[in-house]
């Protein structure tokens, strides 16, 4: 008992983060007699195998202290790329070229934000609107469609209950990072440069490194999402998939990162990922406008804003508070000494 | 020691190019000279580019955009980033507008009534930036909450009202052969510079912007600085919707939504024209005259490519092309003038 208690004392982001996600289950669970069935976890999978994506790139955006606003954008380009391809080139040679496109940008992307030295969110919003232009000019500006439909059929194959190919490749992305982040360097790396980043410069980081790793995960991460979006409708529109960002942040900052970066983690944004997706499934199943679904994103990412933003507040005041106790303490023999003279 | 003085002796000496970099007056040059290219290409190719008629065209497509533009101007240079919910925005403001018209309500009640739901929304978001939530993830949330209510209100239907009302001057009318609309445009960016350039308020914008800290400690606080610079891009917003609202005499949600305009989505092409009016980003330099060239600027190339008969594709990516450039040489010409330091 008293493990469990440290360890939420210690991960308390995460303690909260879960608590959201089993508190939402329950509540669609108990008002819904359809919502905790096998076949609802496999339609809940199958979002988390498109936002539990952004979601992931969005964290490590947001570890590293940037935030990335191309995401929807590079993954409708990605969409794009691959749906028009598919039929003349097999769906794996699309999907890889479509990825490899996608990771490309996010690399260069990184490569100038470092080099530039300018913030990402200033970047990416040129960039958004490039793309943009891009897939509007690789999809023609129509909306391109498949007109064999055995790959959509395999995306969506029934395995081990659950899941399917795209839901597992998903997660085994998640391990991989999870593992990198973790226990290599250069995933210790980006969280130096998000927690600390003049500390993390001077102790001899090479900005360029994390920022250009990050930023090509987060490509890959949004074009494998597209690619997994555009195969498994077997459409795609170069206008489409805007609505990414806000539900990846949301997933995001539930799952415990911290705008001044630094803070959060892979588990954090698969726990962050489900309860977005637990949320959505569940206002479908209540026959709840898409718009009102948008509506209780954008409140709960400023309650979360909110909280965090008081919650900092409270700490630098306390801090203050802490420092001038401090001085008072060292002041108080002094000014007891000055008082009383000489002996 | 040594080096500081070398820095002074740089300082009072400074040649023509080294003021260049320093004032970011590059961006300007470039911009003008990019604008004199431009120019000149649309009147080499497009026959029907130098006609008065389509200057007036430029001017006005410029308005829409360039009038939200000018109050992002004011966030941006104020430091506070950009207004990611400019469009939702004035999607809500819109609905309200058109709904209170429709109800039969006047066209003097109906404007009260949405500018007093954008200085609400304006201030809500202005006073989460300001207690230290990010620009850009407070008004992410904000777009998707004002959009939602927006959609709710309206049922996501369209909203329309008859034809003779009392708006019809401000979206249709004209004055001495200008629209009014653009008249609105040229009176709102001389205002705005005004208010920037020679007013105290206009001053502390530049100072919270250029250096927040020596802001803070001559005693003007973000805090209420976000809020009014909010109200204030809020306001525009709320200007812009009236205005296409009185044009179309109807109103929908997704009006300002990359699905219905076809040159991409609205807050993008507003953050755009703040981007390649050669503002600074990061707050502290630039003017809302800049933000007004930049629409102008982008409208005329826009102009130029659908005189050409170009898609929405070139477009889109021509705005995109400008955008990253803009900050490229933004970020070079700062990188220079650090090195000078």
């Amino acid at each position: 008992m008293s493990r469990i208690k440290n360890w939420v004392v210690e991960n308390h982001d995460l303690a909260f983060a879960i608590l959201l996600a089993v508190c939402v289950y329950c509540y669609f669970a108990f008002t819904n007699d359809l919502f905790a069935t096998h076949r609802t976890t496999f339609a809940v999978m199958e979002r988390f195998a498109v936002l539990g994506l952004v979601g992931l790139a969005l964290t490590l955006c947001i570890i590293a202290g940037e935030i990335d606003l191309s995401i929807g954008s590079n993954a409708a380009l990605a969409a794009v790329i691959v749906v028009r391809f598919t039929d003349s080139l097999g769906a794996v040679t699309a999907l890889l070229i479509a990825v490899a496109i996608s990771t490309t940008i996010g690399i260069i992307q990184g490569y100038f934000i470092a080099y530039l030295r300018v913030r990402a969110i200033v970047l990416t919003v040129g960039t958004l609107m490039l793309l943009r232009g891009v897939a509007l000019f690789a999809a023609e500006e129509k909306t391109v469609m498949l007109t064999d439909f055995r790959v959509p059929d395999f995306i969506t194959t029934k395995m081990f209950g659950y899941f399917s190919p795209a839901s597992i490749l998903v997660i085994f992305m998640f391990i991989l990072v999870g593992i990198f982040m973790n226990y290599t360097r250069f995933g210790r790396e980006i969280y130096a440069i998000g927690g600390a980043r003049k500390e993390a410069l001077a102790a001899g980081v090479n900005l360029k490194r994390p920022m250009i790793i990050v930023f090509a995960i987060s490509g890959l991460c949004a074009g494998l999402g597209g690619v997994i979006i555009g195969l498994r409708s077997g459409t795609a529109q170069a206008l489409g998939l805007q609505y990414l960002l806000l539900a990846g942040t949301v997933a995001a900052f539930i799952g415990g990162v911290s705008i001044l970066g630094g803070k959060g983690g892979v588990i954090g944004a698969a726990i962050g990922t489900l309860t977005v997706n637990f949320l959505n499934t569940g206002l479908v199943f209540n026959v709840t406008p898409a718009f009102m679904v948008q509506l209780y994103l954008g409140v709960l990412l400023m309650v979360v804003i909110m909280f965090q933003t008081g919650s900092r507040i409270f700490d630098e005041n306390q801090r203050r508070r802490q420092i001038i106790s401090d001085v008072d303490a060292r002041r108080g023999p002094l000014l007891a000494r000055r008082q009383t003279g000489p002996p | 020691m040594s080096n500081s003085l070398i820095a002074n002796a740089r300082v009072t000496g400074l040649g023509f190019v080294d003021r260049l970099v320093r004032d970011y007056s590059a961006l300007v040059v470039c911009l003008i000279g990019l604008f004199l290219v431009v120019f000149i290409v649309g009147m080499a190719t497009a026959p029907n580019f130098l006609t008065i008629f389509n200057f007036k065209t430029i001017i006005r497509d410029a308005a829409l955009v360039g009038i939200m533009a000018i109050g992002l101007t004011f966030v941006t240079l104020s430091g506070n980033f950009f207004l990611l919910s400019m469009k939702e925005t004035a999607a809500l403001c819109i609905i309200c507008f058109a709904t209170s018209m429709s109800s039969g309500y006047g066209f003097e009640i109906s404007f009260l009534l949405t500018m007093g739901v954008a200085i609400i929304a304006g201030a809500a978001q202005g006073a989460l930036i300001g207690l230290g939530g990010n620009p850009i993830v407070v008004t992410l949330g904000a777009a998707g909450l004002l959009f939602g209510l927006g959609s709710w209100w309206s049922d996501n239907l369209v909203v329309s009202f008859r034809r003779p009302h009392g708006a019809e001057w401000l979206g249709t009318g004209s004055f001495l052969g200008l629209p009014n609309i653009t008249i609105a445009f040229i009176l709102i960016a001389i205002s705005a510079e005004c208010v920037l350039r020679y007013t105290n308020f206009g001053r502390q914008v530049y100072l919270i912007g250029a250096n927040r800290a020596a802001g803070k400690a001559t005693g003007h606080e973000n805090f209420s600085m976000a809020i009014k610079v909010c109200i204030i891009a809020s306001i525009c917003s709320a200007f812009v919707a009236i205005a296409f609202s009185a044009q179309v005499s109807s109103a929908h949600v997704n009006y300002f939504s990359s699905e219905f305009g076809s040159s991409g989505d609205m807050t993008i092409m507003v953050i755009a024209t703040v981007m390649v009016g050669g503002n600074s980003i990061m707050g502290g330099f630039g003017s809302t005259l800049r933000t007004s060239l930049g629409a102008i600027f982008i409208s005329t190339v826009d102009n130029m490519m659908v005189l050409h008969g170009f898609n929405s594709g070139p477009r889109v990516l021509a705005v995109g092309l400008m955008i990253v450039f803009s900050i490229i040489v933004f970020a070079l010409v700062r990188r220079g003038s650090r090195a000078q330091e």
